[in-house]
């Protein structure tokens, strides 16, 4: 059964191609008839999580492997399981919720395939054991976010936002490749199952810090960490269900992931116990304090999920068992709320046609179970009992005041963005939800929407589990013992409970709802002032100043482009013999001396008389003034060096020759047919400078055949192609054994550059045909 | 050029230039030809074809537009590829199976065959593309 697993995870991408045609068929169902595909995973790794023992880890060899050492190996432990299990569980839902929200959209199969193909990325990336495989999935989860935000793609906000975030992602995806390289050079090897007992190894080499830094690099652009957080925001220009599932519960934590992943064998260094908590803990702050200041609901729950991956990563980056407990129940806590509000806040910008706060009111009633569907997920996102939010943050609280650096201020800033978190969780639910706010003027309400059932079925699950797991989190507690043995390498049992007496953090969590609530009181003052701050802020608007550098580097590189491609033919035949010929008449000179060693033979007559008749040709193509004269006279210097090659028993190469030289003798012909007279011939100082550059290539070509005789270095393969021609390659003829067997790759390639120059031609000419067909 | 002798002419060389190349793509291995010679032949005879018919007649007669059988030629090499990557060996690993034929010799088959055989293709479509298209813009005929 495991082992079917790489087999299943590389059959997604072929549901995914199948799609677009299943969705001719099944229309507005597709997603519906999708969800059977995350849903048996879920159902798997739900068996898997149950049957798992607490130390125990199962490992499936890959298939094949792509690069040496670099495979598809699947691990299934407790980390894995359970972001899979967030993964395909949040997956069937939003797929759900995607087939009702997207059925006025057009190219519904293309986002189909694209958010199939991102489940399957996206369970490849958690679910393997190989790091260079974890890179590929890594890269391809931001290819298929860039595609998904810039679904809507005729808005150039949505475009802007896709190339922004994608930018910063795959940045980071390169960081990611570089440290992957550097740990694998390093550990020689990339399993990840043996990495684990070669920390030692890797955190005490020279080149550790620059393996850190790659890695919380790529880490930190794709989760969003200060100073890359702002692509996040821009994210939410994509459609809502693709925001609810890549954007909050599944791609962003990501990076979280790489650091539970790679921290038995990078972790536990005064590098990582002091840089994840110190940007972790800004980015929760100013995370936090932005969202005061939106009025969009899409933009709100985007910074408030920018603040908890500060907190997951300041957590991951604490380093205590404490703290990694604390961690994974908090990335279940985040995606359980946030999922369900990002879907609630789709809902209502269907419903309402708007996502304003402050046009947005007295929902309540409209909305049925939905709006306690999204008063359970505020709780939970407030913190406040009996939601599993309660307990993650009793857990955050405990873990941070154990931080080895720094932890009071760790502490007070965790109260302040918590308050923050509390007062924004009261102020958009009064705002949105509360049935006696007073309103100027109520919103319309489309009641098709609102009573959607597969709108609201995914929120109300969610939630539902928010508080199920929140009364009953001894389920969660005794899996994430697996999970946390193989990141801490330590058996602790873990027990999740709301209560567990008066102690300080308790007294913390009072203090947090108190000062939350007396923000929630003075909430139009504070939103006021943060908005004031953001518009200070916005002077050094990160986006701007990113989209100023990108269009600078374009700007630079455009004008480096013009110098080198300017257009004209002859001078790119000047630059290229002029260069080739210099490079090689150096090289010559340089290692042996620039005198031809002579060791001349008598010249056969025959010979002797085609070499005359070709250069007597060649002579003539240069002083004709007729173009057709000259093609032809050249046609004589390729038949003749096609002769040649007979002489010496080159069969196949003077076939070729005779081929080709026929072939462009027509096209010359056919083309220059239609062309006027020479009009304009070139100047003499042009032609001066056109003998020199002849003579230096001619010169060149001359010496190096001249000189080709005594670099026998090495034994020639030649011979090596001889003996093995006919056992290795069951063939006789050497020519075309080498060209598609002993040397097919080379073959490969040539003719794939055919096959692109055939394409470029093939578009210019009929770029002509299109334009003469307009005017 | 309407001429009823060039006519007739063409049409018969285009075809016997065509089955030449096959034969010599087929004993390519063997002795003097092979995919890249094969292909241009076979291209030559349509360059005559359409000299003389026209490029709108030259696309009747070669059925596919050009860039599928590039695409095809490539898509033949590609396969012949990974086809040893399934068995286990690195790719590009030639791999032979003999076909008893009574009476005729065996037929000795493998995949650079294939391999030669796509070549073949790209380089008859490159030329036969180009060509077309070249005469499409001078209104050839």
């Amino acid at each position: 059964m495991h082992q079917l697993l790489p087999y299943l995870l590389t059959s997604l991408l072929v549901v995914g191609l199948a799609t677009p045609l299943l969705e001719k068929k099944l229309k507005y169902r597709t997603g519906v008839f999708l969800s059977v595909i995350p849903l048996s995973f879920f159902l798997y790794f739900l068996w898997v999580f149950t049957s798992l023992g607490k130390t125990e880890s199962l490992i499936i060899p890959p298939i094949m492997e792509l690069v040496r050492g670099g495979g598809l190996s699947v691990r299934l432990d407790g980390l894995s399981v359970l972001f899979g299990l967030m993964v395909s569980g949040i997956g069937v839902l939003v797929l759900f919720y995607a087939s009702a929200y997207m059925r006025k959209y057009p190219r519904q199969g293309y986002f189909f395939m694209l958010l199939t193909f991102f489940m399957g990325a996206m369970l490849g990336m958690v679910l393997t054991n190989n790091l260079i495989a974890l890179f590929i999935f890594w890269e391809l989860t931001s290819v298929f976010s860039f595609l998904l935000i810039g679904f809507d793609n005729h808005l150039e906000k949505a475009r802007k936002a896709a190339l922004q975030g994608f930018l910063i992602t795959a940045f980071g995806g390169l960081c990611l490749l570089f440290g992957v390289l550097l740990i694998g050079d390093i550990a020689g090897t990339y399993e990840i199952s043996e990495l684990l007992n070669k920390g030692e190894l890797i955190t005490s080499h020279t080149r550790y810090p620059l393996i850190f830094l790659f890695l919380v690099l790529a880490v930190f652009t794709k989760s969003a960490q200060f100073p890359f957080h702002f692509w996040l925001p821009g994210a939410m220009n994509a459609p809502t269900p693709v925001s609810a599932y890549l954007h909050s519960a599944t791609m962003v934590n990501a990076g979280v992931f790489l650091l539970l992943r790679v921290n038995p064998f990078i972790g536990d260094t005064l590098l990582w116990d002091s840089v994840l908590p110190l940007f972790g803990s800004i980015t929760m702050f100013t995370g936090a304090l932005l969202a005061f200041g939106e009025k969009d609901l899409k933009r709100i729950l985007a910074f408030t999920t920018i603040s908890a991956l500060g907190i997951m990563v300041l957590l991951a980056g604490i380093d205590t068992t404490k703290s990694i407990k604390a961690a994974l129940v908090f990335f279940v806590v985040h995606g359980l709320y946030k999922g369900a509000l990002f879907m609630i806040a789709g809902l209502i910008d269907k419903t309402t046609g708007t996502r304003d706060i402050d046009r947005l009111g007295q929902l309540w009633k409209p909305l049925g179970l939905v709006s306690f569907a999204a008063l359970l997920s505020f709780f939970s996102m407030a913190g406040l009992p009996p939601m599993l939010g309660f307990i993650g943050k009793e857990l955050i609280y405990g873990a941070k005041m154990q931080a080895a650096y720094f932890s009071n201020i760790i502490l007070v800033f965790g109260i302040l963005s918590n308050m923050l978190m509390v007062g924004i969780s009261f102020y958009v639910f009064y705002q949105v939800f509360w049935p006696y706010r007073r309103v100027k003027k109520k919103v319309a309400i489309d009641g098709h929407y609102a009573r959607s059932f597969l709108l609201s079925f995914g929120p109300v699950i969610l939630a539902a589990f928010s508080l199920g797991l929140g009364l009953a989190p001894v389920r969660i507690g005794k899996y994430l013992q697996n999970a946390i043995y193989f990141i801490r390498a330590e058996e602790v049992a873990v027990d999740l409970g709301l209560w567990h007496g008066v102690n300080a953090v308790l007294i913390l969590s009072i203090i947090t709802v108190g000062g939350g609530i007396l923000l929630f009181i003075f909430r139009k003052q504070v939103a006021f002032n943060v908005a004031r701050f953001n518009n200070w802020l916005n002077k050094f608007y990160l986006p701007d100043v990113f989209d100023k550098v990108i269009k600078n580097y374009v700007k630079v590189a455009s004008r480096q482009t013009d110098r080198i491609q300017h257009g004209y033919h002859r001078y790119y035949l000047i630059t290229f013999f002029v260069i080739t010929s210099l490079l090689v008449v150096v090289h010559l000179f340089a290692n042996s001396g620039i005198a031809p060693e002579l060791q001349l033979q008598p010249i056969k007559s025959y010979l002797l008389i085609l070499f005359i008749v070709m250069a007597f040709a060649a002579g003539y193509a240069i002083f004709s003034s007729s173009r057709i004269a000259a093609i032809l006279a050249l046609g004589i210097v390729g038949y003749g060096i096609g002769l040649v090659y007979l002489f010496f028993g080159a069969v196949d190469l003077a076939i070729t020759q005779f081929l080709v030289e026929t072939l462009v003798m027509v096209i010359f012909v056919l083309v220059i047919y239609k062309l006027p007279v020479f009009a304009v011939f070139s100047s003499k100082a042009s032609r001066v400078r056109d003998i020199f550059i002849a003579l230096l290539a001619g010169g060149m070509m001359g010496m190096v055949v001249l000189k080709s005789n005594f670099f026998n270095v090495e034994t020639p393969i030649s011979d090596y192609f001889i003996n093995n021609s006919l056992n290795l390659a069951h063939g006789k003829n050497i020519v075309n054994v080498i060209l598609v067997d002993f040397r097919a790759l080379d073959t490969m390639g040539e003719i794939t550059v055919l096959a692109l120059a055939a394409a470029g031609v093939v578009a210019l000419l009929r770029l002509n045909i299109k334009k003469r067909e307009n005017e | 050029m309407n001429n009823i002798v060039l006519r007739t002419i063409v049409n018969l060389i285009s075809r016997l230039l065509l089955y030449l190349s096959i034969y010599l793509l087929w004993r390519g291995h063997n002795a003097p030809g092979g995919g890249f010679i094969g292909g241009i032949i076979a291209a030559i005879g349509f360059v005559f074809y359409a000299i003389i018919y026209g490029p709108g007649k030259t696309r009747e007669r070669i059925k596919l537009p050009p860039m599928y059988y590039i695409g095809g030629g490539l898509f033949f090499s590609a396969l012949s590829t990974v086809i040893s990557v399934f068995t286990g060996r690195q790719p590009l690993t030639g791999l032979w199976i003999d076909i008893p034929l009574p009476v005729i010799e065996d037929i000795h088959l493998g995949t650079p065959f294939l391999f030669d055989m796509g070549v073949y293709l790209v380089v008859f479509g490159m030329i036969t593309a180009i060509i077309i298209n070249i005469m499409e813009v001078l209104r050839w005929n």
